[in-house]
């Protein structure tokens, strides 16, 4: 319980010696500022890295296994006999989903994990138009289910996205610019299967994303099926998480569970992730060793702030103080002035996060504009800022405070 | 004993303190006395002589290396860290020879410390009687007035009213006009012993002042650690405020 006579005491304290008090909650406030907005920046760069790797992919990818072809000595027969004959054409044939209807309805239920999912035809073809030709890859899709896995429809410079109709199709930005495409042009499209669709452009689009914006062509997932060739199935079902770490567990998961092969993205991009993990390390250390600074200045300005009151400490023993209630005056004094110090560099770090991200600069010709210094300013950073600060406060003051307890009375006074 | 006897506030038996040391230093030798009611006792001695280390051990602020010390009916040695810092608080007032007041309280609020430690209730409890107290040590002006804002003189006035603060047996007083000059300084001497006999609190002054000893009920003189005289000079005021 806290000592209405101590608490009173330090407040008076706190207010009389203002120029101490103002920096003692400096140096909390200066390390609290540094922790925020250090946070915000090491996590908002980490975010954008991220999202520069998933943001255009599925966090998990469920396909039909690769067949592979299989040596000749590997084929085991029955009489040692091998017949081998070069009439047969083997054909290539497409990796494909046929039951993907059922499975889209049942994978939401295996985990709440997972945000969305998008069945999808994908294959590579060629687009034709006035003699150019280009190489590009075909994404069959529902519009409205694809968007909630990739998203394409705020990233529309012109046209729209959902609700694409048959014969229609969404190219990106780079593409258009290289065919000189406007919305209501014709593109023909010719599969690797040497199917030919022709399509009218409904959208175009800027993603941030080279190969996308230059290679990728939309078109509804019916146009797709016919111009693979692939009936009525799919070639991947695409999933979208809510906690994007899980990918790789979660695909594991999923394939014990579905008759395909699952892949996530962490899977693909190995490098990317230990890199982030050495950057969350430094980035925590950088934060420890603030945290320790913050402490060790608020213990030194608590130890000197009691050699400077030893005898108003022997008296208020002398006169009847406790050692709790003297233990509890510099407890009190270190806690505020960590509290309200950790406040105002929750502030000038939120406003300093807010300030700089404000800044943006034009990354595209189609102008689309990305902040400079990428923050991930969330409550949950600003609030560990605070309690850490208040906590460091409190254990600071803890050596402080038991050394005025133990101060011999008659000692500070005969002193005099 | 003391329960039996309810005149006597304070009594040492046989009490000795030796400072420990490579060479220990004794500093009390078998010292009995008793402080009654009402009684304004001075401690009169040379520099060295042990008054302020008698005060120190009848304030509980040290202890005796042999011999008892009573105080309230109770034997010092049985008691806890907590329980003599209580009597401290509710049973005794003290003046030392530099004020120490707290420079952020006012006059008022310096005064009502030993109050505030207790407690809310102390608080009010003592409020008027406290403002009474300062008014009739020449200060009902300067309630509100820091301590930085007042002469020494005014300053230890405060600080005698804070020892009276929770109306208390007995108030130990250390030197407490050894900082002033002697005009100041029996001025102080004075209003402790007008306190003395508007409240009927007993006090112990020690001093090296023997001018002062001839205003006291009674003298207690130490040589050497030793008590060589112990005079009662006048009955001492036995009513209660």
């Amino acid at each position: 319980m806290i000592d209405r006579f101590s608490f009173s005491v330090a407040i008076r304290h706190l207010l009389y010696y203002k120029g101490q008090t103002l920096l003692t909650m400096g140096v909390v406030a200066v390390s609290v500022t540094l922790i925020i907005f250090l946070g915000a920046l090491i996590g908002g760069l980490q975010k954008r890295l991220i999202s520069s790797v998933t943001g255009a992919i599925p966090h998990v990818v469920i396909r039909q296994p690769e067949r592979k072809p299989i040596a000749v000595w590997e084929v085991a027969t029955a009489n040692g006999v091998l017949y081998l004959g070069e009439r047969v054409k083997l054909q290539q044939q497409k990796r494909k989903i046929e039951d993907w209807q059922s499975w889209e309805a049942r994978l939401p239920t295996f985990s709440d994990n997972i945000r969305a999912v998008s069945p999808v035809v994908e294959g590579q073809a060629f687009v034709n138009r006035n003699e150019k030709r280009k190489a590009v890859t075909v994404v069959g899709v529902f519009p409205e289910k694809h968007n909630g896995v990739v998203d394409i429809q705020s990233k529309l410079v012109q046209g729209r996205f959902f609700g694409l109709n048959g014969g229609e199709a969404v190219v990106g930005f780079k593409l258009a610019d290289e065919f000189a495409l406007k919305l209501g042009d014709k593109i023909r499209v010719v599969s690797a299967e040497g199917n030919v669709g022709n399509y009218t452009v409904a959208g175009i689009f800027d993603t941030g994303f080279s190969a996308v914006d230059s290679a990728t062509v939309f078109i509804p997932l019916r146009d797709a099926q016919s111009l693979f060739g692939v009936g009525n199935a799919v070639t991947t079902i695409g999933l979208k998480l809510q906690r994007i770490f899980e990918a790789k567990d979660l695909a594991q998961q999923i394939a014990l569970q579905v008759p395909y092969e699952t892949r996530s993205w962490m899977e693909d991009n190995q490098q990317l992730l230990s890199g982030l993990r050495a950057q969350s390390q430094s980035s925590n250390l950088i934060l420890v060793f603030t945290t320790i600074a913050a402490g060790f200045g608020i213990a030194s300005i608590m130890i000197t702030s009691v050699v400077t009151r030893l005898r108003e400490i022997g008296i208020l023993k002398a006169i009847g103080a406790t050692n709790r209630q003297i233990l509890q005056i510099f407890a009190i004094e270190g806690t505020l002035l960590a509290f309200f110090g950790a406040i105002a560099g929750a502030i000038q770090g939120v406003a300093l996060s807010l300030a700089l991200y404000s800044i943006r600069v034009q990354v595209s010709e189609t102008g689309r504009t990305a902040e400079v210094f990428p923050f991930d300013l969330t409550p949950d950073l600003v609030i560990r800022a605070i309690v850490i600060a208040v906590l460091v406060g409190l254990a600071a003051s803890w050596y402080p405070a038991w050394r005025a307890a133990r101060v011999n009375a008659i000692e500070v006074i005969r002193g005099g | 004993m003391l329960e039996r006897n309810g005149d006597v506030v304070c009594e040492l038996r046989h009490v000795d303190k030796v400072y420990e040391g490579a060479v220990p230093t004794p500093a009390l030798l078998d010292i009995n006395l008793q402080v009654r009611r009402g009684e304004f006792l001075v401690v009169l001695g040379a520099s060295g002589s042990g008054k302020t280390t008698l005060l120190n051990i009848i304030g509980l602020l040290d202890t005796p290396t042999s011999g008892q010390v009573w105080l309230a009916g109770r034997n010092a040695a049985d008691l806890s860290e907590e329980e003599r810092a209580a009597l401290r608080s509710r049973y005794m007032g003290f003046v030392f020879q530099f004020h120490y007041l707290l420079p952020e309280f006012t006059v008022m609020e310096n005064a009502l410390l030993p109050c505030k430690i207790v407690g809310a209730r102390m608080v009010e409890q003592n409020r008027n009687r406290v403002k009474e107290l300062l008014v009739r040590v020449g200060l009902g002006d300067r309630l509100n007035y820091r301590p930085n804002q007042l002469s020494g003189g005014q300053q230890q006035r405060v600080a005698i009213v804070r020892a009276l603060a929770n109306n208390p047996e007995l108030v130990l007083a250390d030197e407490p006009t050894g900082n002033l000059d002697s005009k100041n300084g029996f001025a102080v001497f004075e209003m402790m012993r007008f306190m003395n006999r508007e409240t009927g609190t007993a006090f112990v002054v020690v001093t090296h002042d023997e001018r002062l000893a001839q205003e006291a009920d009674r003298v207690v003189v130490l040589e050497d650690g030793r008590i060589v005289k112990d005079e009662i000079q006048r009955p001492a005021v036995t009513h209660e405020l």
